[in-house]
């Protein structure tokens, strides 16, 4: 029996870092977007950018080693 | 008994698997957006029947071992043949419709480990079973996973709730759309792959494949088929469960909770520490519940599902197993194990129309319990 702590660590920070970031940007846009100032509504969907970033790039984590493997011809 | 039938047996048996994997699992991605109204009831299955079936197609690397390492498979070890395969099967469905009648969020993959494992302890001892696989990649993952997701997502939720106020907080919905999804597609590329794993071993054993190659087309056609016709049958007892019965779900709560089982599923799967999705998304609701103020967590229902996890793998198990003991009796034990399965499943469906929960009365209280009207907050 062996688990490895350390694989279970990284994996404890990577979501904990992900996830609070991702809220924290939406969280903060939709506060921004609240607003009446002129300057809140770009930072506001400025963030909802990041936001779609962020689920690009999970998606590539989905998908991506399947798309790699689908254009470069095969297994 | 023509080993083209005992093929033809398991093959539909492990897709009958995959279907109920995908109802079991629907609710995993969909709950809370179905709680909180993100996304209408129907509507939610659809898009997550949608993204099983991409991601079924998009697998490409099929689990050479369907027991991940339990079960001492191959040289020197238990040979896995057709007929055992077919009990441990027969253990993993019936324990899964079990499971979704008493609307407990339980891993699929946990029941076909615990099938597999009963029937190889029957067909070759207590021996095939490698114990500290079994603890550290099934017991400690299984604890280990709430208590992270949990973690996660409570801490999510403080951010969200503290960032935001309220009449914001309907944004949060949007959200959620692209969180549930991604849940979904991870669960298609993931969960698929079990099924076309059994079923290519199956036709090894036969010798109607080479050793060693990867599944057919029409294997991972059909699987895809099979778990997205399982999830868009949606099991709705276990979504109920899953967005009413653990804690009452805001938007802000769950993109928060949607948001930290994404995050924990990828980085599981991405980081080489695997752990359950199923315990994930538990997880995360417990944890968003406990996250903002004024919600409250049912730990008796908490308490019902841990219960489940831990008894998911013997109960499974001894249903394979008795399934092996049938088997092992020959061609006409294998048509009783089948033909018992049949009756199990057929009594769990009938049972389960006495109190019929779908997307109609999903989140109607049930007749005869007491409803406490909601207190009205006082002003601060």
């Amino acid at each position: 029996m062996n688990i490895d702590w350390l694989a279970f660590f990284t994996v404890v920070v990577a979501s904990l870092v992900s996830a609070c970031l991702v809220v924290t940007l939406f969280s903060l846009a939709l506060r921004l977007g609240d607003g009446k100032a002129k300057w809140r509504r770009p930072v506001s969907l400025a963030m909802f950018g990041l936001c779609g970033i962020a689920v690009a790039f999970g998606i590539y984590l989905i998908v991506g080693d399947h798309l790699l493997v689908l254009f470069s011809g095969g297994r | 008994m023509d080993p083209l039938i005992l093929v033809a047996l398991v093959i539909a048996l492990a897709l009958f698997f995959d279907f109920t994997n995908g109802f079991h699992d629907t609710a995993n991605a969909m709950a809370t957006p179905i709680a909180t109204g993100a996304i209408k009831p129907k509507v939610a299955v659809a898009l997550a029947a949608v993204l099983n079936l991409v991601g079924a197609f998009l697998s490409t690397e099929v689990a050479k071992t369907i027991s991940g390492g339990l079960i001492r498979e191959g040289d020197g070890g238990v040979q896995i043949g057709p007929a055992l395969i077919l009990a441990g099967l027969i253990g993993a469905i019936v324990w899964n419709l079990i499971t979704w009648l008493l609307g407990l969020p339980s891993s699929s993959s946990h029941a076909l480990f615990g099938g597999l494992i009963g029937a190889a302890v029957v067909g070759s001892g207590f021996g095939a079973i490698d114990g500290g696989v079994l603890v550290s990649k099934i017991l400690i993952p299984a604890i280990l996973a709430p208590v992270t997701a949990g973690f996660v997502s409570y801490l999510a939720t403080k951010i969200a709730y503290k960032v935001t106020r309220k009449r914001e907080r309907d944004g949060f919905k949007r959200g959620q759309v692209f969180t549930a999804s991604l849940v979904s597609l991870a669960h298609g590329t993931n969960d698929a792959q079990k099924t076309m794993g059994v079923i290519t071993l199956a036709l090894i054993a036969a010798g109607m494949q080479e050793v060693n190659s990867g599944p057919e087309f029409w294997v991972i056609a059909a699987c895809a088929v099979a778990i997205a016709a399982g999830t868009y049958s949606g099991g709705w007892r276990i979504i109920r469960t899953m967005g009413r019965g653990i804690t009452e779900v805001e938007p802000a709560q769950g993109f928060a909770a949607e948001s930290a089982t994404t995050a924990t599923i990828l980085a599981s799967t991405h980081l080489g520490f695997a752990l359950s999705t199923t315990q994930v998304a538990s997880g995360s609701v417990i944890g968003t519940g406990l996250g903002r103020k004024g919600a409250s967590v049912k730990w008796r229902t908490a308490g019902r599902i841990a219960l489940g996890w831990l008894i998911t793998i013997p109960a499974a198990g001894v249903i394979g197993a008795a399934a092996a003991l049938l088997v092992g009796l020959g061609p006409w034990g294998i048509v009783m194990a089948v033909v018992l399965a049949l009756i199990a499943i057929g009594g769990i469906f009938l049972w389960s129309r006495r109190n019929r929960v779908d997307h109609r009365n999903l989140h109607q209280p049930e007749p005869g319990v007491f409803v406490r009207p909601k207190k009205r907050k006082a002003r601060r």
